[in-house]
């Protein structure tokens, strides 16, 4: 909300600094979101009066004057022929700045000395509607009342400070010059002046000018409308067009003005019809019927529901309550007779009204967050005395006063309440003195507060509110820290899901990788560059409202946004790249979602540079955080190498997969290196894991190592071959540590060397216990790998 | 004879002095104390002697042997040191010579999200989790943000069906959290939340703690003592914090909670805009509607709240300029995280 400076002080009597006033502001929760001054950039331009005039001798064009500027006569060339001796105009001294950046300096033009330069409105920044005739292209010429030697900004208006002020949602109060007063006033410790709603009616009932109905209270709870008859339609005074263009409106005619006026003073959207297009000289107000099409003031069609609300004549709606008038039915020139209305309208209505329809307006905007109908009534009378200081007009006698009237509500709660809530305890004297600084009737009586909180505090309705009122204005400096000493002990921690992905984030640290956050969506591009084939859009879950479509679809896989990381830093030439992340992936069978998707934790895990072992060793290292019996066949995912993956299987459920990127996909993300990728299912390996730690006995007799190396044709598991042995009875370990491949071999073999560590818990092995358990494990081999000793 | 004694001794000692290997004296051991050596030769000659004399020379060659002996353990324990200085004098490494990678690093977020929550569980805090993508419900209703709320605007949100969004806040868990469970409640939820919203100090995904905690005698300067606590651990033990009045409609009084910028202490610099102040989260205690929605005793107990943005406390910790860069995740960014 922009508020001037001056507009303020018609209200509250303010002779603080400008940074005392936003600090105290800023205390009470009115924040400052920006400070403008607006003669911030015109400095050292004064009020002259021209004394002489004389044609330049060496210039046409150039004319040479003598100004008084109080304190001297100086010499000032200038071009402008229409500036006459006795003018007062304002004159940029030397080291002068003006509105557009401009600096000015002492000089001599063709010639001839000049001290300064005669400005012209644009270059103070000054517009038709804040000065009169500040719409020439040229020096402007100031009233004949401006003082000689006078900062100009003083004389222009732009002596003045524009606060914008945010407003939280729950103040809808303050969102007008009136609202922001009378928090000021309590703020300064001042006192906040009334706006004057004083009038005389003339003889013209408003009955006869207007029958107004409200057929739809619920959506209409409060309706307030008077007439003006003898209307003449002329600009406004600059005071009241000086002060729109300060909050950004421009001067359009008195009514249309003062309609503005009122919107930014007290707060009240009002409207302005033109009576004489008032047909049937009915206005009523009632739900559009479904289909219904209306034109209002933008010149567009558009086609409502019942859901919007209209104000209507007999035969048509003319407007869409609270968010637009009607084309036909505004103030013109030729306008003699006007209705105000002053109204409130059901927020949630104007809400989806504007919305639905994309219309958007400064009084949409205010319905939206609540108008009281409190206001309604002071934005009225204060319209018509308005009416009547500008002579706009006479007051038509009466008002139509449907709906609602303005109420007080009363709250009562105890005063311990006060203590208990805020952890301090706050005079009597001063909580009454403070709730009544803000209008709101306070007594206290054997520990009972009650309060009468005026019809305009909307957001006030319990204890607690009244208490927050009492604090912001008593002030939270006052609040001391305390650290829970009243209250239970309770035992805090982790989930276990956390502890675990913890283990996992710290052993993946421990290998080097570097944990990554992504948003969890993207689009449909991103998606298929990770995919071999068109991705079937249908089962992702999909944001109604995204962005843009490249964030619009949510993950079903943690592989797109690490793959599009992996490519990005290579890019940069970051190379050997270790990377993970703790991420989810979001499912639902039923589509478009009816109730809430499982949300699935994973861990994708993606290195460069690297080979498949070191890769798969990492990744087990990863497992072995949750469980130690994995077994791993091949993969199917189709964005693996076929040849180089492997899903990872625990009790019979796969848990995940890791292997090297498709050639096909690598290049999708211009992936040049080898890169590996793995992703773990989170929420099933967490019900793989381990039991609780157990001590075994140490064996205490000596083992027995033999190392064996098979021939076997390339295909063939090596980890076949370690489980035949690790299935006899007397075998503790068995490695693989060794894999040859060359000369000394048949194509197409391999030579695997395998440890196996026998042991026996109740004796010392010999050799001869073992030769059986041998003899027969080479046998099975044989026949089931066709492998045999080298 | 015992001129032979005394000549073995002499030249063994001679022999030994000039020794200068282990294997050279391990030699000269078997040839003087070796099973066949001088000495055992002296004593088999024992046999030319009289018979009252060899008793005598039996001791004498006993002596001698019993010296050699300690000689030779003498000149061993020499030998092997001085062997072990050479050996440590000629071994030597490059110690500049290294191809350590220093230990990966946590994600920003996850590192002040870990700090945050290891302070509060010292507290007595659990750590909860909810789902990301969320009823309206839990969203806004339960948080007293009825359907066409102005409080709504203040949040722009991502819908995904009727009733179904991606959470706009963490605070969705205080109503999770209280249907399930009575005071005493001390809980803080991490987690991503959702806005449509993306700039250089806006991300449409970002991260959020929801601190709640509601027992009896629960006051706003509880709230306060609390989030000085985590301030000052945060941002050092001079951080001050400052409350200013907000809105939120689930808290009651609200406050915007601002601390002291860390990086001129408070005397105004461009981080904190010359404030001396920068604003990191939002707070207030529990409104009694949000207590009472949920089945507790509004009466009875009281509660605060405070939601902060993660992204917000290491942007400041940190003085990452830009909210894009951690989602950019460049391991240049990343790695200076794992100091």
């Amino acid at each position: 909300m922009k508020l001037p400076l001056s507009w303020l002080k018609d209200y509250v009597d303010i002779t603080e600094s400008i940074d005392v006033l936003c600090k105290k502001m800023v205390d009470i929760g009115l924040e400052i979101e920006e400070l403008v001054y607006l003669g911030e950039n015109v400095t050292n331009v004064k009020v002259c009066q021209i004394v002489e005039i004389a044609q330049h001798p060496n210039a046409e064009r150039l004319l040479c004057c003598k100004v008084d500027i109080g304190e001297q006569i100086i010499p000032i060339v200038t071009n402008d022929h229409h500036v006459q001796v006795g003018d007062k105009v304002p004159v940029a001294l030397h080291g002068a700045t003006l509105a557009n950046g401009l600096q000015i300096k002492k000089g001599k033009m063709r010639g001839e000395e000049s001290w300064g330069m005669f400005c012209g409105p644009e270059e103070l920044g000054v517009t038709k509607d804040m000065y009169p005739n500040a719409d020439v292209d040229g020096v402007l010429v100031l009233l004949p009342t401006a003082v000689v030697g006078e900062d100009i900004r003083k004389e222009v208006g732009i002596d003045d400070y524009i606060l914008d002020v945010g407003i939280t949602a729950n103040r809808q109060d303050c969102n007008s010059v009136l609202g922001l007063a009378r928090e000021v006033a309590v703020a300064l410790g001042k006192e906040c002046k009334e706006p004057d709603v004083s009038y005389t009616e003339c003889q013209v009932p408003t009955r006869d000018l207007v029958t107004a109905e409200v057929q739809d209270f619920d959506v209409c709870p409060s309706y307030f409308m008077q007439g003006v008859v003898d209307v003449k339609i002329e600009k406004s005074p600059l005071w009241m067009t000086s002060r729109l263009a300060k909050v950004g409106l421009h001067g359009i005619n008195n009514l249309v003005d003062i309609t503005n006026y009122v919107l930014y003073e007290i707060g009240q959207p009002m409207h302005a019809f033109d009576q004489a297009d008032v047909s049937d000289k009915t206005i009523i107000v009632r739900r559009a019927k479904d289909g219904e099409t209306i034109v209002p003031l933008d010149g567009k069609e558009y086609t409502l529901t019942n859901e919007d609300l209209v104000i209507a004549d007999k035969s048509r709606a003319v407007g869409l309550a609270g968010v637009m008038g009607g084309a036909n039915s505004g103030i013109k020139d030729s306008t003699t007779c006007v209705l105000f209305e002053s109204a409130t309208f059901a927020r949630g209505n104007i809400r989806r009204t504007s919305r639905r329809l994309g219309l958007r307006s400064d009084s949409a905007a205010r319905f939206e967050k609540g108008i009281e109908c409190a206001t309604n009534i002071l934005g009225l009378n204060r319209a018509l005395h308005l009416v009547e200081q500008l002579g706009a007009g006479r007051v038509a006698k009466g008002a139509y006063c449907l709906g609602k009237m303005p109420e007080t509500k009363t709250i009562v709660f105890e005063q311990s309440r006060i203590a208990k809530l805020l952890g301090i305890t706050i005079e009597e004297q001063r909580i009454v003195s403070i709730l009544q600084s803000l209008n709101i009737q306070t007594s206290i009586e054997n520990g009972v507060v009650t309060c009468i909180v005026p019809p305009y505090r909307d957001d006030i309705s319990r204890d607690c509110d009244i208490i927050e009122e009492l604090i912001r204005v008593y002030g939270y400096d006052n609040i001391s820290g305390t650290l829970m000493e009243n209250s239970h002990i309770t035992s805090g921690g982790k989930t276990s899901d956390d502890t675990l992905v913890d283990k996992a984030r710290e052993v993946l640290n421990g290998m080097r990788y570097n944990e990554c956050i992504f948003y969890p969506f993207g689009g449909k591009a991103l998606f298929e560059k990770a995919s071999l084939e068109p991705i079937d859009e249908s089962a992702y879950i999909k944001l109604l409202n995204p962005i843009g479509e490249e964030l619009s679809m949510m993950n079903r896989s943690l592989a797109p946004n690490m793959l599009q990381c992996a490519s990005l830093n290579l890019s940069r030439k970051n190379s050997h790249l270790k990377l993970f992340e703790v991420g989810k992936v979001y499912l639902s069978d039923v589509l478009p979602l009816v109730e809430l998707p499982e949300e699935q934790k994973r861990i994708s895990i993606c290195a460069t540079d690297t080979t498949f072992d070191c890769f798969r060793d990492d990744v087990l290292q990863v497992l072995y955080a949750f469980c130690d019996k994995a077994t791993l066949q091949r993969s199917a995912q189709s964005i693996l190498h076929p040849g180089i993956s492997a899903d990872i299987v625990v009790d019979g459920e796969i848990v995940g997969f890791f292997g090297k990127i498709h050639p096909q996909i690598a290049e999708n993300f211009n992936i040049e290196t080898s890169c590996f990728y793995a992703e773990l299912n989170f929420d099933l390996l967490k019900t793989k894991v381990r039991g609780a730690i157990k001590y075994q006995p140490i064996a205490k007799y000596p083992s027995i190592t033999r190392d064996f190396a098979f021939v076997a044709d390339e295909d063939v598991p090596a980890q076949g071959i370690l489980d035949v042995f690790l299935a006899l009875p007397l075998v503790e370990d068995a490695q693989l540590f060794d894999v040859y491949r060359g000369e000394q071999l048949c194509a197409g073999k391999k030579s695997l060397a395998i440890s196996v560590v026998f042991r026996d818990l109740n004796k010392t092995l010999q050799d001869s216990d073992i030769e059986k358990q041998v003899a027969k494990a080479l046998k099975n081999i044989q026949e089931k790998f066709g492998a045999c000793l080298r | 004879m015992a001129d032979k004694i005394f000549e073995i001794q002499t030249v063994c000692c001679q022999e030994l002095e000039k020794c200068d290997c282990l294997q050279a004296l391990q030699d000269l051991r078997v040839r003087y104390l070796g099973k066949s050596g001088e000495l055992t030769a002296l004593l088999k000659s024992i046999k030319d002697l009289a018979q009252e004399e060899r008793p005598a020379f039996g001791n004498k060659v006993n002596e001698l042997r019993k010296l050699l002996e300690t000689l030779f353990a003498n000149k061993t324990t020499a030998l092997k040191c001085s062997e072990m200085q050479r050996k440590l004098q000629q071994e030597k490494v490059d110690i500049s010579l290294t191809t350590m990678q220093p230990r990966g690093a946590l994600h920003p977020v996850t590192l002040v999200e870990k700090t945050i929550c290891d302070l509060l569980i010292a507290m007595g805090f659990e750590v909860l989790s909810g789902p990301e993508v969320e009823t309206d419900y839990y969203n806004f209703q339960a948080l007293n943000i009825p359907a066409d709320h102005p409080a709504r605007d203040m949040q722009d949100t991502f819908y995904i069906a009727e009733g179904i969004l991606l959470r706009t806040q963490t605070s969705c868990m205080q109503a999770r959290h209280m249907e399930k469970k009575q005071p005493p409640i001390k809980m803080i939820c991490p987690g991503k939340v959702y806005r449509s919203d993306s700039d250089a100090s806006h991300s449409p995904v970002f991260h959020q703690i929801e601190g709640l905690v509601v027992d009896e005698n629960i006051t706003l300067c509880d709230l306060k003592g609390t989030l000085q606590y985590l301030a000052s651990h945060l941002f050092g033990e001079d951080t001050q914090v400052r409350f200013r009045p907000s809105y939120f409609p689930f808290t009651e009084p609200s406050v915007e909670v601002d601390l002291t910028c860390s990086n001129c202490h408070g005397k105004g610099c461009s981080l904190c805009k010359g404030t001396g102040w920068i604003e990191v989260l939002g707070a207030g205690m529990v409104n009694p509607v949000v207590l009472e929605n949920c089945g507790i005793d509004s009466t009875k107990y009281t509660g605060y709240a405070f939601g902060l943005g993660v992204e917000r406390i290491a942007m400041i910790k940190y003085g990452i300029p830009d909210i894009r860069l951690f989602y950019e995740n460049d391991v240049r960014f990343l790695k200076q995280f794992g100091k």
